[in-house]
């Protein structure tokens, strides 16, 4: 048995064994033998959840929704090697750790899942049967499961499931589990990795890992650059497609957000395809993942607002929460009404059949129409040139900035510092990892400051909207005076932003930065 | 990681059962609980079937490399674990005191298990001592059984005297214990409690056969009378209590 880390006695991760069925008597037989009782085998059923990109797994821990009994009993557990397991019941199958009851298991997994859905990955049901060896105290010391006759509800799999037996140590009584293991062991019985879950996972290709929507891939330097340039937006179209669903039926803000993310770099990523990609395909392509990125910009801008809802709120004095209950209310209308219509946008034909034909685009071969002037450089130097250039316009637009700049400009270069990350980050692997990283976090410093300007412009735009809305509908003189003091809030905020600005760009433009990055990008265009 | 005490200053008023059971019903609630028997007479370690052993005693807990995670045993509940007591636990204030700075030696027992459990429970022998001083400064919250006397009042009075001038004081919360509701003295004295004191906790626990039964039955009342009133009354008391200490 793996012995974790812990700074518990002994919590050792389960041996798993694969039996086959006609060899399961046989090994029920030694255990009892040994000391073990097994309960009546009974019909079992278990939902396991992770968020859409795995953090759980990533955090190493296992959420399973088990049917307790016929009465339809439901109960979450929460475990993992080396880690004290912990259970809840619950009514139904939780969409978010916040359907759960307030406590310590809700903590927990609301700061691993931060504002993601928990979402169904597998669900099985089998034949099980929870076996124990108790010590001359009576004292369970060690505890074995077995799982037999089991289908795949969730994905749906004819895979053929193999028998699964698991031995848990108890903390505290590592000998006895091991001698359970070294029993069956001796039976003839082959040793798995990982655990249950993990073994049907793999039979189902399942990928535990959930869906990662990094924008690098790995590029040659010296490929040809329509290679590059077609896998940075195969990779994108992925993501588009993977986050698609999930904001349709809006399983949490994140789907969204990473939609609309991986839409605009793929706008930026076509932006810097000139000469590379064919201007009818490049050009048209441009235009419809502007449409799709500008349709999702109502929708996400009330999502932010709700979001950061508390932080604005919060600080204000006592009882102003309370009378901008009508604001929270009449954004959250608003919101279902922005999730409607881009609900609605994304169902469209129009939408759908353009992201089927791009993504078919992208997975037919290269053709002679694709051959522009700039697709057959070596993709290092044609991205070092487009960095290089879109850097300039980031530091030219900011040099401008000065504290009387109209709010327009300044998203101006928002929008500029944007589309340097994006390009930054989709091309990423090109570049050393230190001085890649080192440079998005000065960038990322400036844009933290842009975004807070930014944001709070356009919060307070809306909150405009909504104070005459709620004006004209009769709102209380409290909700009207609480308006007020958030307006002024806000007003605080972008002033603030606007004050730091020029600290944060001195940061980023320094003359060491721009050295690092020249040397940078001449290391991928010798 | 909260840490409850199960305290008094008078013995037989219940704390072991109060542990075991609270133990358990925030182990239902979902959290990882480790219930810490420091009672030397280790009634908690054996309602759990641990057997009452300290490798190295109080001596080696209370020294500078003193782990109380080497101590711990899983209980047949997995979600609960416990730390054992032994009768070396009798002499635990001697060898506290020979540490530089015992209360801060108590709380680094703890320290190391912050992310593996959510609560700690510890069932205190009675009496004001040392190792209770260390709990009271490590505690977030002391539970307090009352029986329905006279003297059990004073006690609490006496306790709340205590830590009154004390810097950053656990929450104490005190509740009516071992009620026998048949007793009009009993029906008095749990009214006046809950009128004088303005923290007590409205659950009353009853002194019932069913209790009782956890030295023969070695388990939680909710492990072998789920059912009983008693058993309802715990997770209530529980309920009180996690409302406190996680408002």
């Amino acid at each position: 048995m793996d012995r974790r880390s812990s700074t518990v006695a002994t919590i050792m991760a389960p041996v798993t064994f694969t039996i086959d069925a006609q060899d399961c008597g046989g090994v029920v037989a030694s255990l009892t033998e040994l000391g073990f009782v097994f309960e009546p085998a009974r019909q079992a059923r278990t939902t396991t959840l992770d968020t859409f990109d795995g953090r759980l797994h990533r955090a190493g821990l296992l959420l399973d929704l088990d049917e307790l009994d016929e009465s339809g009993r439901l109960e979450l557990t929460l475990s993992g090697r080396g880690v004290v397991p912990a259970r809840v019941g619950v009514v139904a199958l939780p969409r978010s750790p916040g359907d759960l009851p307030v406590g310590p298991f809700r903590s927990r997994l609301e700061r691993i899942t931060g504002l993601r859905a928990l979402m169904p990955q597998m669900e099985r049901v089998t034949r099980r049967r929870a076996g124990a060896w108790c010590n001359d105290d009576g004292k369970i010391v060690a505890r074995a499961f077995l799982e037999n006759e089991t289908r795949l509800l969730m994905p749906a799999s004819s895979a053929a499931l193999p028998v699964t037996l698991e031995i848990h140590d108890v903390a505290g009584y590592p000998k006895w589990a091991q001698r359970a293991v070294e029993r069956v062991a001796a039976l003839g019985v082959a040793r798995t990795e990982g655990d249950t879950a993990a073994l049907y996972a793999r039979a189902a290709g399942v990928d535990s890992g959930g869906f990662r929507s990094s924008p690098a891939v790995p590029l040659d330097p010296a490929a040809p650059a329509v290679e590059g340039f077609r896998m940075v937006l195969a990779n994108l179209a992925r993501t588009i497609r993977a986050n698609w669903q999930g904001t349709i039926d809006q399983m949490d803000t994140e789907f969204l957000h990473d939609l609309r993310i991986a839409l605009r770099r793929t706008r930026t990523v076509l932006g810097a395809a000139k000469g590379v990609l064919a201007p009818d395909v490049r050009d048209g392509a441009r235009e419809r993942f502007g449409w799709l990125a500008g349709l999702t910009g109502p929708a996400r801008d009330l999502d932010v607002y709700l979001l950061e809802w508390d932080l604005y709120v919060n600080p204000l004095e006592p009882g102003v929460a309370s009378a901008l209950a009508p604001v929270r209310s009449l954004l959250m209308r608003r919101t279902v009404n922005a999730h409607a219509e881009l609900e609605a946008a994304l169902r469209s034909e129009g939408a759908s059949d353009f992201i089927g034909g791009w993504t078919r685009w992208l997975s037919e071969p290269i053709g002679e129409t694709d051959r522009e002037r700039y697709a057959g450089r070596p993709m290092g130097v044609l991205v070092a040139k487009r960095i290089a250039r879109h850097h300039a316009i980031v530091i030219e637009r900011g040099s401008l900035i000065e504290p009387t700049t109209p709010a327009d400009e300044v998203h101006g270069l928002r929008k500029d510092a944007k589309r340097l990350r994006y390009l930054v980050e989709c091309f990423g692997s090109l570049l050393p990892d230190a001085s890649r990283r080192r440079f998005v976090n000065r960038l990322k410093a400036l844009q933290d400051n842009l975004g807070a300007f930014q944001d709070a412009e356009v919060h307070a735009a809306m909150l405009r909207g909504v104070a005459q809305e709620l004006h004209e509908a009769g709102a209380s003189a409290d909700t009207m005076v609480a308006i007020g003091q958030l307006a002024e809030r806000l007003d605080r905020q972008r002033l603030d932003a606007r004050a730091e600005f020029a600290e944060r760009f001195a940061a980023f433009d320094t003359r060491a930065a721009r050295r690092a990055l020249k040397e940078t990008l001449a290391a991928i265009a010798p | 990681m909260k840490i409850v005490a199960t305290y008094s200053i008078k013995g037989g008023v219940g704390k072991t059962t109060t542990a075991v059971n609270l133990a358990h019903e925030a182990a239902v609630a979902g959290a990882r609980v480790l219930l810490w028997d420091l009672d030397p007479q280790g009634a908690a370690t054996f309602i759990a079937r641990v057997r009452p052993s300290l490798k190295g005693g109080a001596a080696r807990l209370a020294g500078s490399r003193g782990q109380l995670g080497a101590a711990i045993r899983a209980t047949d509940d997995p979600a609960v674990h416990l730390a054992p007591a032994d009768f070396s636990l009798r002499h635990l204030d001697i060898h506290l005191r020979q540490a530089e700075h015992p209360r801060r030696r108590f709380a680094m027992l703890l320290e190391p298990l912050t992310d593996a459990y959510d609560v700690v429970l510890i069932d205190c022998a009675p009496g004001i001592t040392l190792t209770s001083e260390s709990v009271f400064a490590t505690a977030h919250a002391l539970v307090v059984p009352v029986v329905p006397s006279a003297l059990s009042h004073r006690t609490l009075e006496q306790l709340d005297d205590f830590l009154r001038d004390r810097p950053d004081p656990p929450l104490v919360l005190p509740f009516a214990s071992m009620v026998d509701r048949r007793k009009t003295l009993h029906r008095q004295h749990v009214a006046r409690l809950a009128e004088a004191v303005p923290e007590f906790l409205p659950t009353v626990i009853a002194d019932t056969a069913v209790v009782e039964r956890m030295g023969s039955q070695r388990g939680p009342v909710a492990a072998y009378a789920p059912r009983a009133a008693v058993a309802i009354a715990y997770r209530r008391l529980w309920a009180d209590i996690a409302a406190r200490v996680w408002p």
